[in-house]
C-alpha cells in the first residue's frame, strides 16, 4: 500500500512541473490547505497523500516548515472560521502566527483552537514527504530525522537525493549513516543486478535489525502448490508432506487453490442431517442412533449418494490429492542471482547474530544474577554466617527503596538524592536490624526456628505499616538521567545502564564483605562468634555487640539493594516477598556460611533462568518452575551447596 | 485403638465431646433447622475453619511432635482441593452441557459432548482440549482417590529424597517452601491444565444436588468436616501416644541419638511426613467445595508459614492447641478484615482495623513467640498446675 | 427456603405489582415500601497486588454515593455503602460476596477488577439472584443475568486498537504481550484470530505471557525488537496488569525504542499506572480506553472538580473505570426510580435501554446483554503522564460473544426478547442460563 502511494507521489512530482503552470502559481499556504481542510484536521495515513502531494506541488516556500510543525501537533485550527495557524498556548488564550506570511496574528481563546493531531502513521508519511527538504538541510536534527524517515519508509526514489546529499555531509557519522542506507536502498531497489548484488555483498559483514530486515525482504517467499513447479518460478525449498508441512494445512492450501474438494467439517456433516431428517431417519438410519461418529458418517454418506449433500473426503482422496501436487515456497523476487547472493549474505548475518546474541543472553543472565546477589548478600551474612533466618529481610529492602522515595521528595535532583538516598537507606535499615536483633532474635538464638516464625511475624506487620503509611499504589523512584538508556555495543549486545550499576554495587558489597570479613578486626571477631561463641567471649570478645552489629550490617546492605531494586523495578509494599525466598534459595544453593557460595548461588539460578527462557522464550512461569524443580534437586545431591565449608566450621 | 488408647488419653474424649456439642449447638442454630441465628455464610466459615483445624493439626504432628517445619503442608491441600474440584467442575459442566446439545435434534456423540465441556471449562484460559491430568476427571471415585494417593506420593518422593540427604532443620523448611512455591508457579501457568490464575470456580454447586439449597449443602459439608477433624484427631492422637510416638518425639529433640540407639530414623520420618500429607490433602478436598473457589494462590508459600504460625499461637506439642489456634487466628482474621470490628477514632486519627489487623496480628506473633512459646495451649498447663497446687 | 429462586420471583411478582398500586397513591408511599437506609456494597480490593488499581475505585463509589445522598438519595433513602476488603484473593471476593448479600442485605454491588475476580464472585450472585456492576475492560465471552459490565467488551477496545494498528500505522507484525491470566490470554486468542482474517500471517504473530508483577523485561523488549529484522513494521498489544507495567516501560525507554519504530498499545495502563513513572521517554505510546482524563467536555470538567474535591488532592487523575463506575452507578440510580423499588428483579429490567451522557460527550446505553455503548478512544502518552486523544468513534455497543471466534460467532445474548446470557442462534436454543465459571 505505501509503495503504490509514493508511485503516486513521485508520478505527481515528476508532472508537477506541469501542474504548477495550469494552477495559479500565486496560490498561497492557507488556499491549498483550506482545500484539504477535512484532511488536515484530521489527517489518516492512507489518505493524506494527495493532500501532501498537492502542498508539495504548490512550491511554496514555507511547505516543508509547515509539514514539520504538523507533524510536532503545532498547527491549530481556528473553529470559527476554520483557517489553520501556527500557535503557542500563553495561559488562557493562544498566540497565533500566520503561515502564510510568518507574522503574528493575534491572539485566540483557547475554547476556539483545536489542536490538531496526526498520529504516529501520518507522521512517518509527513516524515517521509520531508525527506527531499531535510537531506542537506544545515541543521543535524533535521537530516537525522530525515534519515529515519528513509530506514522507516525506504522508497526506490530515494535512491538518487540521498546519494546526491552523501557528498556534501560534513558530519562523519551521518555520512556513514547516508552511505549504509545508501546500500540498503541499492539492494532493494538497485537498477541492474549487478548493483544489487554488489550492494548485498557489502550487507554481509553487517549485524543490525535494518540491514537483516533489508535481506530479509529480498527473500520474502510466498508459499505455492501446484500439480508441478511452474515455469520461471525462483523456488526458495519444496516442502515435504508430513515433514516439513503437516498434513491438514497442506490439504487447506488444497483447497484453498482449488486442487480438492473442502472437507465436510463435523459441524457441517450435523447440520446437514439435521436438515435431512425425514420421518425420525437420516438415510435410512433412525435419529435416536445417530449419537456416534459411525452412524453419523453411514447416515451422511448415504445422503451424498442420493446426491442431496457432496461426498465426504475420504482419506483415499485426501493421500491422493496430497501426492499428486507439490509444495513450495517461492521468493518474490524473480531472480535467483540475487536471491542467492541474498541468502549467502543473511546466513553470515545471521550466524554473527547468534554468536553475539549469546553474548546478550550471557550479559542478561549476569544482570540478573547480581540483582539475585544483591537481595541475598545481607541475607548471606544474617542467614549464612550468623544461622538467623530472617523472614523481614524483604521488608529491609522495601524500606531503603522507600528511603530512596522519600528522599526525592525532598530533593528534586536525582543524582544528588541517590547520593544521600543509599547511606540513608543503610542508616535505616542498620537502626532496623539493630533494633529487631537486640528486641527479638537475641532472645532466640537457641530457637532458630521460632526466630523464622517471629521474623514473619514483623514481616507482615511491617508490610502493612507500609501500605498505611505509603498507600496501595507503587510509587516512583525515578533514576538519575545518566542511568536511563543503555550501553549499546552493537545492534545485538545492548545492556541497559542501570542494569550496569546494579552489576557493578554487586561487585562493590562482594569486595568490601570480602574486606570486612577477612581484613578487618569485626571481620576477625564476626567469624570467631559464629564459630565458637563461648570461646570467643572469653578471649575478651562481646558477642552480643559482635551479633548485633552483623546484624545491622547484613540489613543495612539489603536497604542499599532495595534502592538499586526500587530504581531498576518498582516500589511497592509487597516488593520484599517477591525476593525473600529466591534469597533464601540463592545462600542455600550456594553453601551456607560463604560469601563466595552466594555468589556462586547467584549465578547459578541467574543463568540457569535465563538458560531455561532462551529455549522456552515464551513462557517465564515455565522457566521459574524449572528453576526451582532444579534447585530442588541440587538441594537433595548436595545438601551443603555449591560452596560447601569443611570442617569444623561446617557444623550445624 | 483399643480401650486403653483411650483411657489414657482423657482429652481425646474431651475433645470429641466439645466437637459433637459444637456440631449439635450449630446444626439446631442454622437456617436449615429453622432457627437461622447462624447463616449459611457462616455455617461455610465454620465447616471451613474445621478443615483449617484439620491440617493444623496434621501440621502439629509433623512440627510439634516430629520437629519437621514444614512449609509446604499447603500444597497437599491444594492438591486435595484441585482433585476434588476436577470431578466438581466436569460432573457439572456435563450436565449444562448435555442439556444444551440434548435440546438439537440429533443426539450428541461422546466426542461433542468431550469437546462442548473442554470448551466451556478452558474457554477461559484460552484452550479447548483437555489435558492430560483431566483423564480421570470424569470419575468421581478416582478424584477420590487422587485426593489420597496425589499429596501421599508426592510427599512420599520428596520426603525419600530429602530425609535421605540428610537435609534437617532449616534447610529442610527451605526445600519444602520450595516444593509449594515450585507447585504454585506451575499452577499459575495457565497451559498448566488447571486453569491457570483462574483456578477452578463454581465448586459449591454439587452435581445431582442442583435443587438443594446451599443452606443444606453447607450443613452437610459442615458435618463432613466436623466428622473427618474428629476422625483426624483421634488417629493423630493414636500415632503420637504409645512407642511410636515417643520415638518420633525422640527424633525432634535428638535426632542423632535415636539413630544411634538402632530406630531407623528416616522411615519414622517418611511415614508421619507422607501420613501427615494425605491428612492435608483430605482436608483440601473438604475446605474448596465449601469456599466455592480453588486457585494458585492458595498454595502460595505464604499460607504454609501462617499454617506454622497457627500452630505455634495454639501451641506446639499439643493436638488441641493447633484445633484452637487455627480456630482463633483464622476466625480473629476473618472479623477483623470483614470489618466486623469497631474502629478506633483516636480524634487526630481513626484506627481502622481493616488497615491495622494485619499489623496487630504480626506483633502478636512475635509477642507469643518470645514470652508464650507454648502458645494459648500453654494457658491450660497453668490453669492445670493451678488446680493441682490447691 | 428450597427452590430459592423461584421464591424470589414470586416475591419480585408480587412486590411489582403492590408498587404498581402504590404509584397510583403517590411517591411516599413508594418511598414507605423501602427499608432506609438502602445498603450498597462496594468490593474492591484494598490490599494485596490489585490494591494498586481498586482502592481508585472504591474512593470513586463512596464519593458517587455520598452525592447522590446530598441530592436527597434515591427514593427517599439514604444510601449506605457497605465496604469489604477481599484483598486481591480470588476466594475471597466469593466469600465476601456472600457475606455482602446474604447478612448486610446490599441490594447492588460494585465491584472487582480482574476477569478471575469476577468469575470467582458469579455463582454466589446467581445463586442468590443479586446485582452486580462490573467497570473494568475485560474479554468478554459472558453474559450474566446478574451482572452489569460497564467496561470495555473486545470489540469496543481491543479490535478497534487492532484496527488503528493496522489501518493507521501500518503494523505488519504483531507483538502480543500479557500477564498470564485469563483477560489477556482471551483477549490475545480474539486478536490471533482476528489478525488471521485480516492476513496476518501466524508467524508474524508473537505471543508471551508473564507472571503477574513480572520485573525482569530486558530479555522480552529485545526479543520484540528483534522481530523487526524482516523489514515488517512491528507494534505491540500489550495487555501486561498492575504494576507490572512499571518494569515494563522503564526496559522499554532504556533500550530506547520509540513509538515511532515500535509502538505500543497499552488496555491496562491508563493515567492512574502512568502517575507512577516518567513518561517522557514513552510519548507517543498508545493507550485505548472509552476514556481519558483529558476528554474536553464540560461533564468531565465537573467530574474531575469533584473527583478533586472529594479525594483532597489535585494531583489525582482519573480514569476509564472510574467512568464506567459513575455510568453505571448513575444508571442503576435511574433504573430504581423508574422502577420505584430496589427490587433485583424490577431494576433489572428498568437498566435495559437506560441512557447516561458518558464523560466523553456523547450518550451511553445499557444492551439488553448486560454491556454498554461506549465510544472508544485511542491516546497517545504525553510527557505529563496524560493523553492526546488522536481518535474518537462514535458510541460502539458492547458484545458479549466476539464474532471472531467460530466457537462464540454462534452466540448472542438478550436478557429481555430471548432470557438467556448464551444464546446459540444456530440451533435457537440457550446454551445455559447460569453461568458456568
Amino acid at each position: 500500500m505505501l509503495r503504490a502511494l509514493f508511485l503516486a507521489f513521485a508520478l505527481f512530482l515528476s508532472m508537477s512541473g506541469v501542474q504548477a503552470q495550469t494552477q495559479s502559481p500565486t496560490e498561497d499556504l492557507q488556499t491549498v490547505l483550506q482545500r484539504h481542510a477535512a484532511e488536515v484536521a484530521n489527517p489518516g495515513r492512507l489518505s493524506v497523500g494527495a493532500l501532501i502531494a498537492d502542498l508539495v506541488a504548490s512550491r511554496q516556500p514555507n511547505v516543508a516548515s509547515f509539514l514539520e510543525r504538523w507533524q510536532d501537533k503545532g498547527v491549530y485550527q481556528r473553529t470559527t472560521d476554520g483557517l489553520f495557524f501556527y500557535a503557542i498556548r500563553q495561559g488562557d488564550a493562544y498566540a497565533l502566527t500566520n503561515m502564510t506570511t510568518g507574522e503574528s496574528a493575534g491572539t485566540a481563546p483557547a475554547d476556539v483552537m483545536t489542536e490538531i493531531r496526526p498520529n504516529g502513521g501520518v507522521r512517518r508519511v509527513i516524515g517521509a514527504a520531508l525527506v527531499q527538504f531535510q537531506l542537506s538541510d544545515p541543521d543535524r536534527a533535521r537530516r537525522v530525522a530525515a534519515l529515519d524517515a528513509i530506514s522507516r519508509s525506504p522508497d526506490a526514489d530515494q535512491i538518487d537525493p540521498l546519494r546526491a546529499s552523501i557528498e556534501g555531509e560534513p558530519d562523519p557519522a551521518l555520512k556513514l549513516r547516508k552511505e549504509r542506507l545508501a546500500g540498503h536502498l541499492r539492494a532493494r531497489f538497485g537498477k541492474s543486478t549487478e548493483d544489487r548484488i554488489g550492494a548485498i555483498n557489502e550487507l554481509s559483514s553487517a549485524l543490525d535489525v535494518e540491514t537483516r530486515s533489508v535481506l530479509n525482504l529480498v527473500l520474502t517467499t510466498t508459499s505455492g502448490v501446484a500439480p508441478s513447479v511452474p515455469e520461471g518460478t525462483n523456488v526458495a525449498r519444496i516442502l515435504k508432506v508430513g515433514t516439513d508441512i503437516n498434513e491438514a494445512v497442506a490439504y487447506n492450501r488444497l483447497v484453498d487453490a482449488n486442487l480438492a474438494p473442502a472437507p465436510i467439517p463435523p459441524a457441517a456433516v450435523k447440520a446437514a442431517l439435521t436438515a435431512n431428517i425425514t420421518d425420525g431417519r437420516v438415510g435410512g438410519i433412525p435419529v435416536g442412533q445417530l449419537g456416534n461418529e459411525t452412524n453419523r458418517s453411514d447416515a451422511y454418506d448415504a445422503l451424498a449418494t442420493a446426491g442431496t449433500v457432496p461426498p465426504q473426503v475420504t482419506p483415499a482422496i485426501r493421500t491422493a490429492a496430497l501426492s499428486s501436487n507439490v509444495f513450495y515456497d517461492a521468493y518474490t523476487e524473480p531472480n535467483p542471482a540475487v536471491t542467492d547472493a541474498a541468502r549467502a549474505a543473511l546466513d553470515e548475518v545471521e550466524a554473527r547474530v547468534a554468536r553475539y546474541q549469546i553474548i546478550d543472553i550471557s550479559m542478561d543472565a549476569l544482570s540478573l544474577a547480581s540483582i539475585y546477589f544483591l537481595a541475598a548478600i545481607g541475607l548471606a551474612i544474617t542467614f549464612g554466617v550468623m544461622g538467623v533466618i530472617n523472614m523481614a529481610h524483604g521488608e529491609f529492602i522495601m524500606m531503603g527503596a522507600y528511603t530512596g522515595y522519600v528522599v526525592q521528595l525532598f530533593i528534586p535532583d536525582y543524582t544528588i538524592s541517590l547520593l544521600v538516598a543509599l547511606p540513608l537507606a543503610f542508616a535505616v535499615t542498620f537502626g532496623a536490624g539493630v533494633a529487631m536483633e537486640r528486641l527479638v532474635i537475641r532472645h532466640l538464638y537457641h530457637r532458630p526456628l521460632e526466630t523464622l516464625l517471629a521474623t514473619f511475624g514483623i514481616s507482615i506487620a511491617l508490610q502493612q505499616l507500609a501500605k498505611n503509611i505509603f498507600g496501595t499504589q507503587a510509587r516512583p523512584l525515578t533514576s538519575p538521567s545518566w542511568l536511563d538508556g543503555a550501553w549499546v555495543i552493537n545492534d545485538v549486545v545492548q545492556i541497559a545502564n542501570i542494569r550496569i550499576a546494579i552489576f557493578v554495587l554487586a561487585l562493590i558489597f562482594l569486595a568490601l564483605i570480602l574486606f570486612v570479613l577477612k581484613r578487618t578486626r569485626l571481620g576477625l571477631e564476626v567469624r570467631s562468634v559464629t564459630q565458637n561463641p563461648g570461646m570467643a567471649a572469653s578471649m575478651g570478645i562481646n558477642p552480643d555487640r559482635i551479633n548485633m552489629l552483623t546484624f545491622g550490617l547484613g540489613s543495612g546492605i539489603a536497604g542499599i539493594a532495595g534502592v538499586a531494586i526500587g530504581l531498576y523495578a518498582k516500589v511497592t509494599s509487597e516488593m520484599g516477598s517477591d525476593y525473600i525466598v529466591q534469597s533464601f534459595m540463592t545462600v542455600v544453593v550456594g553453601g551456607v556460611g560463604n560469601v563466595w557460595g552466594t555468589l556462586a548461588g547467584a549465578s547459578l539460578i541467574g543463568f540457569l533462568q535465563k538458560g531455561i527462557e532462551f529455549f522456552n522464550p515464551s513462557n517465564t512461569l515455565a522457566a521459574q518452575t524449572y528453576m526451582i524443580l532444579f534447585i530442588i534437586l541440587f538441594i537433595q545431591f548436595r545438601p551443603k551447596g555449591i560452596v560447601a565449608l569443611k570442617g569444623r566450621a561446617a557444623g550445624d | 485403638m483399643t480401650q486403653g488408647f483411650l483411657s489414657k488419653n482423657p482429652s481425646v474424649l474431651w475433645f470429641l465431646l466439645v466437637l459433637g456439642l459444637f456440631t449439635l449447638g450449630v446444626t439446631v442454630l442454622s437456617e436449615t433447622a429453622g432457627v437461622g441465628l447462624i447463616s449459611t455464610s457462616f455455617v461455610k466459615t465454620l465447616g471451613k475453619t474445621l478443615c483449617l483445624c484439620l491440617i493444623a493439626i496434621a501440621m502439629d504432628v509433623v512440627w510439634g511432635y516430629c520437629g519437621i517445619l514444614s512449609l509446604g503442608h499447603f500444597a497437599f491441600f491444594g492438591i486435595g482441593g484441585y482433585a476434588i474440584g476436577m470431578w466438581l467442575m466436569y460432573a457439572r459442566t456435563e450436565i449444562i452441557v448435555i442439556k444444551s446439545l440434548n435440546a438439537a435434534a440429533i443426539p450428541p456423540t461422546p466426542e461433542e459432548i468431550t469437546d462442548a465441556v473442554g470448551q466451556q471449562i478452558f474457554g477461559v484460559v484460552g484452550s479447548t482440549d483437555f489435558p492430560w491430568l483431566w483423564a480421570f476427571s470424569d470419575s468421581l471415585f478416582l478424584q477420590l482417590l487422587m485426593v489420597v494417593l496425589v499429596p501421599g506420593l508426592l510427599a512420599l518422593v520428596f520426603g525419600w529424597l530429602a530425609f535421605r540427604s540428610r537435609v534437617t532443620g532449616v534447610y529442610l523448611s527451605i526445600l519444602t517452601q520450595a516444593m509449594t512455591l515450585a507447585l504454585a508457579l506451575y499452577l499459575f501457568q495457565n497451559d498448566s491444565g488447571l486453569r491457570g490464575n483462574n483456578g477452578l470456580s463454581g465448586l459449591q454447586n454439587i452435581p445431582g444436588f442442583e435443587r438443594t439449597p446451599q443452606a443444606v449443602i453447607s450443613l452437610g459439608f459442615f458435618w463432613a468436616s466436623a466428622l473427618a477433624l474428629a476422625l483426624g484427631y483421634v488417629l493423630f492422637a493414636w500415632v503420637v501416644s504409645g512407642k511410636m510416638g515417643s520415638v518420633i518425639r525422640g527424633i525432634r529433640d535428638n535426632e542423632s541419638r535415636v539413630r544411634f540407639l538402632g530406630y531407623h530414623v528416616e522411615t519414622y520420618k517418611l511415614f508421619v511426613f507422607t501420613l501427615t500429607a494425605v491428612i492435608s490433602g483430605i482436608a483440601g478436598a473438604l475446605y474448596y467445595p465449601q469456599a466455592g473457589i480453588i486457585n494458585p494462590a492458595e498454595v502460595a508459600p505464604i499460607a504454609s508459614i501462617y499454617l506454622a504460625v497457627w500452630v505455634a499461637i495454639g501451641g506446639r506439642g499439643r493436638l488441641y492447641g493447633a484445633v484452637l489456634g487455627a480456630a482463633v487466628v483464622s476466625l480473629m482474621s476473618s472479623w477483623f478484615t470483614g470489618g466486623g470490628a469497631p474502629n478506633i477514632p483516636l480524634g487526630f486519627y481513626t484506627i481502622q482495623w481493616t488497615d491495622w489487623w494485619l499489623v496487630l496480628l504480626g506483633f502478636s506473633f512475635v509477642a507469643v513467640t518470645l514470652f508464650f512459646p507454648k502458645g494459648i495451649g500453654g494457658l491450660f498447663d497453668i490453669i492445670v498446675r493451678k488446680g493441682d497446687q490447691k | 427456603m428450597l427452590h430459592h429462586n423461584g421464591m424470589d420471583y414470586m416475591i419480585s411478582k408480587l412486590s411489582l405489582t403492590a408498587l404498581a398500586t402504590t404509584a397510583l397513591v403517590g411517591l411516599a408511599g413508594a418511598a414507605s415500601a423501602q427499608d432506609c437506609p438502602i445498603k450498597i456494597g462496594v468490593l474492591h480490593s484494598l490490599s494485596g497486588t490489585m490494591a494498586i488499581s481498586e482502592t481508585t475505585l472504591k474512593d470513586t463509589m463512596l464519593m458517587l454515593i455520598a452525592k447522590q445522598n446530598e441530592k436527597g438519595g434515591v427514593l427517599g433513602c439514604q444510601l449506605e455503602a457497605v465496604v469489604k476488603d477481599p484483598a486481591s484473593d480470588w476466594p475471597l471476593f466469593a466469600e465476601k460476596a456472600r457475606e455482602l448479600i446474604s447478612n448486610d442485605k446490599v441490594v447492588v454491588t460494585f465491584g472487582s477488577w480482574t476477569s478471575s475476580s469476577r468469575k470467582a464472585v458469579l455463582p454466589i450472585l446467581e445463586e442468590l439472584n443479586a446485582l452486580y456492576f462490573y467497570p473494568v475492560q475485560y474479554e468478554g465471552e459472558e453474559s450474566s443475568k446478574n451482572v452489569f459490565y460497564t467496561g470495555a467488551a473486545p470489540n469496543q477496545q481491543a479490535i478497534p486498537a487492532v484496527d488503528y494498528f493496522l489501518e493507521e500505522l501500518g503494523v505488519e507484525k504483531f507483538a502480543l504481550l500479557g500477564t498470564d491470566y485469563v483477560y489477556p490470554r482471551t483477549t490475545n486468542r480474539i486478536l490471533e484470530a482476528y489478525l488471521k482474517d485480516k492476513g496476518i500471517a501466524a508467524e508474524d504473530i508473537f505471543v508471551n505471557y508473564t507472571p503477574f508483577g513480572q520485573s525482569d523485561w530486558a530479555t522480552i523488549v529485545s526479543d520484540v525488537v528483534a522481530l523487526g529484522a524482516d523489514g515488517k513494521q512491528v507494534g505491540v498489544i500489550s495487555t501486561i496488569n498492575g504494576d507490572a507495567n512499571i518494569g515494563f516501560y522503564k526496559e522499554l525507554a532504556a533500550a530506547n525504542v520509540s513509538a515511532d519504530d515500535i509502538p505500543v498499545v497499552a488496555f491496562s495502563v491508563g493515567e492512574e499506572e502512568l502517575s507512577g513513572l516518567d513518561t517522557s521517554n514513552l510519548v507517543g505510546h498508545l493507550a485505548a480506553w472509552n476514556y481519558f482524563m483529558t476528554a474536553d467536555t464540560p461533564a468531565n470538567a465537573e467530574f474531575i472538580k469533584e473527583w478533586h474535591a472529594y479525594i483532597g488532592d489535585d494531583k489525582r487523575v482519573t480514569n476509564d473505570p472510574m467512568e464506567a463506575h459513575y455510568i453505571g452507578f448513575n444508571m442503576w440510580v435511574n433504573a430504581v426510580t423508574a422502577a420505584g423499588t430496589t427490587d433485583v428483579d424490577a431494576v433489572r429490567e428498568a437498566m435495559w435501554g437506560q441512557e447516561f451522557p458518558n464523560l466523553t460527550g456523547s450518550t451511553a446505553v445499557m444492551g439488553t446483554n448486560h454491556h454498554l455503548s461506549k465510544p472508544v478512544l485511542i491516546g497517545e502518552i504525553r510527557a505529563d503522564g496524560q493523553f492526546d486523544i488522536i481518535s474518537q468513534t462514535e458510541p460502539v455497543a458492547g458484545d458479549a460473544w466476539t464474532d471472531y471466534l467460530p466457537e462464540s460467532a454462534v452466540l448472542t445474548s438478550d436478557w429481555k426478547e430471548l432470557g438467556c446470557g448464551m444464546y446459540n442462534t444456530q440451533t435457537e436454543t440457550c446454551v445455559q442460563m447460569k453461568s458456568n465459571y
